[in-house]
């Protein structure tokens, strides 16, 4: 104690002792005039109180608030379990909502490691009416033309993805890298951290065998050594010298190891096209820089092949071009962890008005010795404001712990700007702003109504309401909880359905231990068809010598890869084909459609005789079948893949396949198979698949394939070794990574639902155990009080349900892009899932109902 | 707080019972006992003070400045906790009073209002 306080408590004894004098003086006896100059003086301890107040003056505040702080710190360490159950509550969802806010905010909100990143755009010139999607990009002779005349960006640079083989040095390694031309890092404003970018000569073909490095390429594969400048190193069978380092966590595009220059050749048969981004001019709006793009476009001789398409120009901000895909997927997730922060709010602040309405005789007290009611107010909200903080920070541990669970649970490759990923100041300042607006949130109301109470109601004896105070309150936090809960259940439920959909798919094939194995072959060391059919000859023989393997083949683009050759064809047919009808140009082995488990529908399979020199034949499947000859056999027919087929350019149908799922869609596609040692373009063997299905007893064949590809050349490294089954989760692995947060949320959301609503009504029986005990005297069942407790169980958990499937009605169809073949309003699922959740309730309703079976008429009456 | 606007009703109070606390000091020392006491007999047992308001009150008056404590021994040897006005206490007091007079005098006047003239039948 202060002297202050000591003067003060001396001055009112003072004050008391001569208010005694005066009254014996005039006659009383001593306990007379002690009793009423008490009487008169009131309570000590609040003139104490209130004096003190007077004293302090303005600076008041902060003393309360730390009075409040250790008082509310005290009250939770009565009441541990009562903190352990809120805070524990608080740190998962708030931490959950940190960890999923650290990747929506790296991933979606931080501008890109770029200078000035917001004039960064994307130009586009495509046709709008493609069959499939391409990135937005622009093709080289419009690029070219663009480069030269575009003046609302301050310029232009073109870029392309491409995986490169580093050989030489160490293991031969397939490393992901991009074309880029000059002024790429200019553009993007990031120099290299050692050595140079490329020079203007250097983008021209021919004069282009330079490269640049990542940091992690530097540092892991040469050590660091800064004199790896002016070394040589060999890509895909080309030595480039390296002329720079890019500093560290430069990797656009796409996680890229190393650069080379663009190196432009114009092909007068094809066009290629590449991703261009541009830094806007200072001034100039992406809508000028559009109708710019439109004009030099326009400005350009039409090129006869794409006659009839109609391109549209676009600038799109470049950060959008690179977080679109996830963009959706990953605000549902936002959106779901909110769910279960609203969830757990709702269950503390159940906590709390349970927990203030086993303190109203503590509050009561307070009020009666001269607390005002907004103190009280103050007092409750500094408690509910304290849980939350200490929630919050066990929550940025969670985080810590949820960004590593996510990261390794997130698809490899498939988030943008992954390695950028941290929790940093943004989310620490987000998990403060959510703590306090939850403590205030969910204590808002336990401290209004907590402060309201009457203190000779709370102090009064036998004051037994039905259900107690707050009991309508509870009662709409519980069903709250429960919608929002079903809405979450709903959705992973959509997703679950969907995923069993998509395991259970009749792929085609019959496939999911078998092992694929991919290699590029590099045009250096494989100048012409022959000798990559060479290659292909040498690795199928030397596969089909491992023990365990029971068949080999080898295919152009395994199904389940995201890559492929389309085109059209010419048939001979009664009827002409449709316009722009294109199919798979697919090339396989012999043995391929057995060792995948394909099966033939008619004809035969290829074999080694259907080499060059032999007529030539297809394989066609269903699909193309059913197509182009209904109701006859395809065998036998001639196709051709000319434009104009001479008498020597068609193709025998020698057999019919069935059609396979091909793509991450999951479509079954049209195909024509081609026998690769009659294939005499490069770009349709040079990217083989080589398939291995393995005898039943054998165990793992990865390394002995390995083995195979370095005996029939070191040089080409091994892609993709993994199984079908494998490449098939590798294809679903955003809506199964989608799927496995949804219902870790909504698990997490029902156990809280089912906390709240055991907690509301175990405190319910408690409440009413006197009305409970005096309907057993009055001869209830324990069957009756059973259902009576189950009853109000069943009414909220019907009632949340309710709300919860028109929340899910509303909101499901955000995951329509996610679903394969289920609808976002699936009955079976919005049943299921109420199903469990009213079940989920009532379990919760039982034990509390059990036990209010067991109140004692006699002890319930008594008590009090 | 308030501006000079609304005088508010606890406000009015308080102000009030500032004022009968200085004016209280005015004849001499006092401690927080006698003042009660004094309000009580100068008031003809009309005003009882609260303790709960008077010592606020004093403490709030002491932080002001307008009214300064010590520790004496009162007649009978114990130690007791006196109150005298200071300067800045008198001039408060002065400006206090005038306020008061002239409210009392607005209230006087809207409590028995001059009896209406020349319009007697």
């Amino acid at each position: 104690m202060s002297r202050r306080d000591e003067e003060l408590q001396e001055e009112i004894a003072a004050h008391l002792r001569m208010a005694i004098a005066d009254r014996m003086a005039r006659g009383a006896s001593r306990d007379e005039a002690e009793r009423a100059a008490r009487r008169e003086f009131g309570n000590v301890t609040h003139v104490a109180e209130v004096t003190r107040e007077a004293q302090r003056g303005p600076a008041l505040w902060l003393e309360r608030l730390a009075q409040d702080l250790r008082y509310g710190w005290r009250a939770l360490r009565r009441t541990p379990a009562f903190t352990a159950v809120a805070v524990a509550t608080l740190a998962l969802a708030i931490g959950a909502n940190s960890a999923v806010f650290t990747v929506v905010n790296s991933v979606l909100l931080a501008p890109l490691p770029f200078r000035d990143p917001g004039r960064l755009y994307a130009a586009s010139y495509l046709p709008a009416d493609l069959p499939f999607e391409l990135p937005p990009g622009l093709d080289d002779r419009l690029y070219l033309e663009y480069r030269g005349h575009v003046s609302r960006f301050e310029q232009v640079a073109g870029y392309q993805r491409q995986a490169l083989t580093l050989s030489g040095a160490g293991d031969a390694t397939r490393l992901a890298g991009a074309r880029a031309s000059a002024n790429f890092f200019e553009v993007l404003g990031v120099q290299p951290a050692l050595g140079r970018a490329f020079t203007p000569q250097e983008d021209q073909a021919g004069t282009d065998q330079v490269v640049i490095l990542s940091d992690r390429l530097w540092r892991t594969r040469f050590n660091g050594d800064r004199s790896v400048l002016g070394a040589t190193i060999t890509l895909d069978g080309i030595p480039r010298t390296v002329i720079g380092v890019m500093p560290r966590g430069f990797t656009f595009p796409a996680a890229s190891e190393l650069w080379t220059p663009l190196a432009l050749r114009l092909d007068a048969g094809n066009s290629f096209i590449f991703p261009v981004v541009g830094r806007l001019r200072a001034g100039a709006t992406p809508d000028q820089a559009k109708s710019e793009l439109e004009a030099i476009a326009g400005a350009m001789p039409q090129d006869p092949r794409t006659a009839g398409s109609h391109p549209a120009a676009a600038i799109i901000p470049l950060k959008q071009t690179l977080t679109s895909h996830v963009r959706t997927s990953l605000l549902v997730l936002a959106g779901a962890v909110l769910f279960v922060l609203l969830i757990a709010c709702a269950n503390v602040a159940n906590l709390l008005l349970i927990r203030a309405a086993t303190r109203r005789h503590e509050m009561a007290v307070r009020v009666a010795l001269g607390a005002s009611r907004g103190r009280i107010a103050r007092q409750l909200l500094t408690e509910s404001v304290l849980i939350g903080l200490i929630g919050g920070a066990f929550g940025i541990l969670v985080a810590f712990a949820g960004v590593r669970g996510l990261l390794a649970m997130a698809p490899a490759g498939r988030i943008p700007r992954v390695d950028e990923v941290q929790v940093n100041g943004w989310v620490l300042h987000f998990t403060l702003a959510v703590t306090l607006i939850t403590g205030i949130l969910f204590g808002l109301v336990p401290a209004k109504s907590g402060a309201r109470r009457e203190p000779q109601e709370a102090l009064g004896q036998g004051m037994r309401l039905m259900g107690g105070p707050h009991y309508r309150l509870r009662s709409v936090f519980v069903t709250g909880e429960i919608a929002l809960a079903l809405i979450l259940l709903t959705g992973a439920g959509l997703m679950i359905k969907s995923f069993l959909i998509m395991r259970s798919l009749d792929t085609g094939y019959d496939a999911s231990r078998v092992v694929t194995m991919a290699v590029d072959l590099p045009p250096i060391a494989f100048p012409d068809a022959a000798r990559m059919q060479a290659f292909h000859t040498a690795l199928l023989e030397r596969l089909a010598r491992i023990p365990g393997a029971r068949a080999v083949g080898a295919v152009s683009f395994r199904p389940m890869s995201d890559m492929g050759i389309m085109g059209d064809f010419q048939a001979e047919s009664p009827t002409p084909l449709p316009h722009g009808y294109t199919v798979d140009k697919t090339t396989v082995s012999p043995g391929y459609f057995g060792a995948l488990g394909i099966r033939m529908l008619a004809g035969r399979d290829f074999t080694v005789a259907d080499r060059a020199g032999a007529p030539g034949v297809v394989v066609v499947s269903e699909a193309v079948a059913r197509r182009i000859w209904p109701n006859q056999s395809a065998v036998g027919k001639r196709i051709s893949m000319q434009d104009h087929p001479g008498p020597n350019d068609w193709l025998s149908v020698i057999g019919v396949v069935n059609d396979v799922v091909q793509d991450e869609h999951l479509s079954r596609h049209s195909t024509i198979y081609l026998p690769y040692l009659q294939t005499t373009l490069p770009f349709f063997i040079s990217h083989m698949t080589f398939v291995v299905r393995p005898a039943p007893q054998a165990g793992n064949l990865a390394p002995e394939m390995r083995a195979a590809l370095r005996d029939v050349d070191p040089a080409v490294p091994a892609q993709a070794l993994q199984t079908m089954d494998e490449s098939m989760l590798d294809t679903i692995a955003e809506p199964v990574f989608q799927m496995r947060l949804l219902t870790a949320f909504a698990i997490l959301a029902l156990l809280l639902a089912a906390l709240g609503t055991y907690g509301v009504l175990a405190y319910d029986v408690t409440e009413r155990t006197r009305e409970i005990g005096l309907r057993i005297a009055l001869g209830a069942t324990p069957g009756n009080v059973l259902r009576m407790v189950l009853r109000r169980t069943a009414a909220l958990a019907l009632v949340g349900a309710a709300l919860g499937i028109l929340g899910s009605l509303a909101l499901t169809s955000v995951l329509s892009k996610s679903l394969f073949e289920v609808k976002p309003t699936d009955p079976a699922t919005l049943a299921a899932v109420t199903a469990v959740l009213v079940l989920a309730a009532l379990l919760a309703g039982y034990l509390p109902a059990q036990r209010a079976t067991r109140i004692r008429a006699l002890t319930a009456l008594l008590q009090d | 707080m308030t501006g000079p606007r609304g005088l508010s009703r606890i406000e009015l109070l308080q102000g009030t019972l500032d004022l009968i606390v200085l004016q209280t000091l005015r004849w001499g020392p006092s401690h927080g006992y006698g003042i009660a006491q004094a309000i009580r007999a100068s008031s003809e047992d009309v005003l009882q003070v609260d303790t709960g308001s008077l010592y606020p009150a004093l403490h709030r008056l002491e932080r002001k400045g307008w009214i300064a404590a010590e520790w004496s021994t009162s007649e009978n040897k114990q130690r007791v906790r006196v109150y005298r006005l200071t300067v800045e206490g008198r001039k408060q007091l002065a400006r206090e009073r005038s306020q008061w007079e002239q409210l009392s005098r607005a209230i006087g006047a809207v409590l028995a209002p001059p009896a209406p003239r020349g319009n007697e039948p």
